[in-house]
């Protein structure tokens, strides 16, 4: 339960929420194929183009899936994976949440497929999401509501194949977007310590990244594009002040939600935007060391909402598997949305990241 | 002010006693970097966030200067 609401009218403002037993108990990310150096895009774009970029986004590799294979086939490898290693038989997940943006047809949910070669059964629901550099955040919460609605174990999938999405001759998108799939098992647990969440949305921001077709609106004949307008457009600047704008204060309000103080949080987990920008917040909410603010965007570039379970599989690992840690993870992007949990993770049954 | 002259000194990769009011920003590369590193600069400095697009409309150093919250009080 969260707290005691004997009305609605009684209700704390809305925006933050608490929830209880709701335990994390696994994550595996899928990368598919080998590391792709900067070298290779300064093969289109030029090693001073790509140069500029990379002094201010910090990627040095990324993964790129093949042609054939999708956000789904990256889920599938990883969910495939965690439901091994927690000994979870396909048969005892009650509810599947796909989030992503490259799903892989316009219907039906890619969900559904994935609930049919997971083998899952047929009292499972499943369905998906669309959001992106959030959307972790939103499946946690889903998750967990779920959890507190009667289900007993759930896996949420949160990946992308961007390399699909951004115009190789945009250096601003070409060299910072990656591609990863994830798999995470949330379970119900009495005992597990109390999440809480924050979560927005500001949808006038709604053209700051906008793939302009490719849905069902047809494409404004007066708009002049410099891209192809079925791939990625962003704005860079504005997208920037957005995220300064709210996520210091998201950060605020939910460490004052919890009544607690920033120190208290072990590592803040702050979705992989480019390194510019995560070295700029880590100073404004006080986070600055590498074990309180993990950067890896280095390695995997940013993939949207696959880059908090690669924090957690890959830079938490050692910690979470081995003892619990108080942490903030931090989602905002496209949308525009924004969502902040903290909680007491771990320990896990396993975080890793796999090859796919 | 010479807080700001020394971050675009930094952001344009040239020396600090070279950047003045005159400072003509397209001789430096003034393009969607120059200005999200800049809306980040003023915003440690000051803790205002600048509107990316006034910024862009910017020509010389002063030009940013006068977005400034002092300057727009004075």
């Amino acid at each position: 339960m969260t707290t005691a609401t004997p009305a609605a009218g009684d209700r704390p403002r809305r925006g933050g929420y608490a929830l209880s037993g709701v335990a994390l108990r696994g994550v595996v990310c899928a990368v598919p194929g080998a590391p792709v150096p900067n070298a290779v895009i300064a093969e289109t774009l030029g090693d001073q183009a790509v140069a500029d970029v990379v002094k201010m986004i910090g990627v040095e590799t990324r993964h790129w899936s093949a042609p054939d294979q999708t956000t789904a086939d990256l889920c599938h490898t990883a969910a495939q994976r965690l439901l091994e290693r927690l000994d979870w038989t396909p048969d005892s997940v009650d509810a599947l949440i796909f989030v992503t943006q490259t799903p892989d047809h316009p219907l039906p949910a890619s969900a559904c497929i994935l609930h049919g070669r997971l083998g899952l059964a047929t009292d499972c629901q499943a369905f998906d999401v669309n959001l992106g550099c959030s959307g972790y955040v939103y499946g946690l919460w889903l998750a967990a509501s779920l959890i507190q609605s009667g289900c007993r174990r759930v896996l949420l999938l949160a990946g992308e194949t961007m390399s699909r999405l951004v115009d190789p001759s945009d250096r601003g998108t070409a060299v910072l977007f990656g591609d990863a799939g994830s798999a995470s098992a949330i379970e119900h647990d009495p005992d597990a310590p109390l999440m809480r969440f924050r979560l927005g949305s500001d949808g006038s921001g709604a053209n700051a990244l906008m793939v302009p077709q490719g849905g069902f609106r047809p494409v404004d004949p007066d708009r002049a594009f410099t891209l192809d307008p079925s791939r990625l457009h962003m704005d860079g600047g504005e997208v920037f002040t957005f995220t300064l704008r709210e996520i210091p204060k998201l950060v605020a309000d939910t460490l004052a939600d919890a009544g607690v103080a920033g120190e208290t949080v072990d590592a803040y987990l702050l979705h992989q935007a480019n390194r510019f920008m995560l070295r700029h917040i880590g100073k404004k909410i006080g986070a600055t060391e590498p074990e309180r603010l993990p950067v890896n965007i280095d390695r995997y570039g940013n993939t949207s909402s696959a880059t908090l379970p690669l924090l957690l599989a890959d830079d938490m690992a050692q910690r979470l598997t081995s003892g619990s840690e108080t942490l903030m993870l931090v989602g905002f992007g496209v949308g525009l949305s924004w969502g902040a949990v903290l909680a007491k993770f771990g320990p896990l049954a396993c975080a890793e990241v796999i090859s796919a | 002010m010479q807080n700001l002259y020394a971050g675009l000194a930094e952001i344009f990769e040239i020396d600090a006693s070279d950047v003045t009011a005159d400072t003509v920003l397209a001789e430096h590369n003034w393009d969607s970097l120059a200005i999200v590193s800049t809306i980040a600069l003023v915003d440690e400095i000051c803790g205002e966030l600048l509107d990316g697009a006034a910024l862009a409309q910017c020509v010389t150093a002063a030009d940013i200067v006068a977005l400034l919250p002092q300057a727009k009080a004075a």
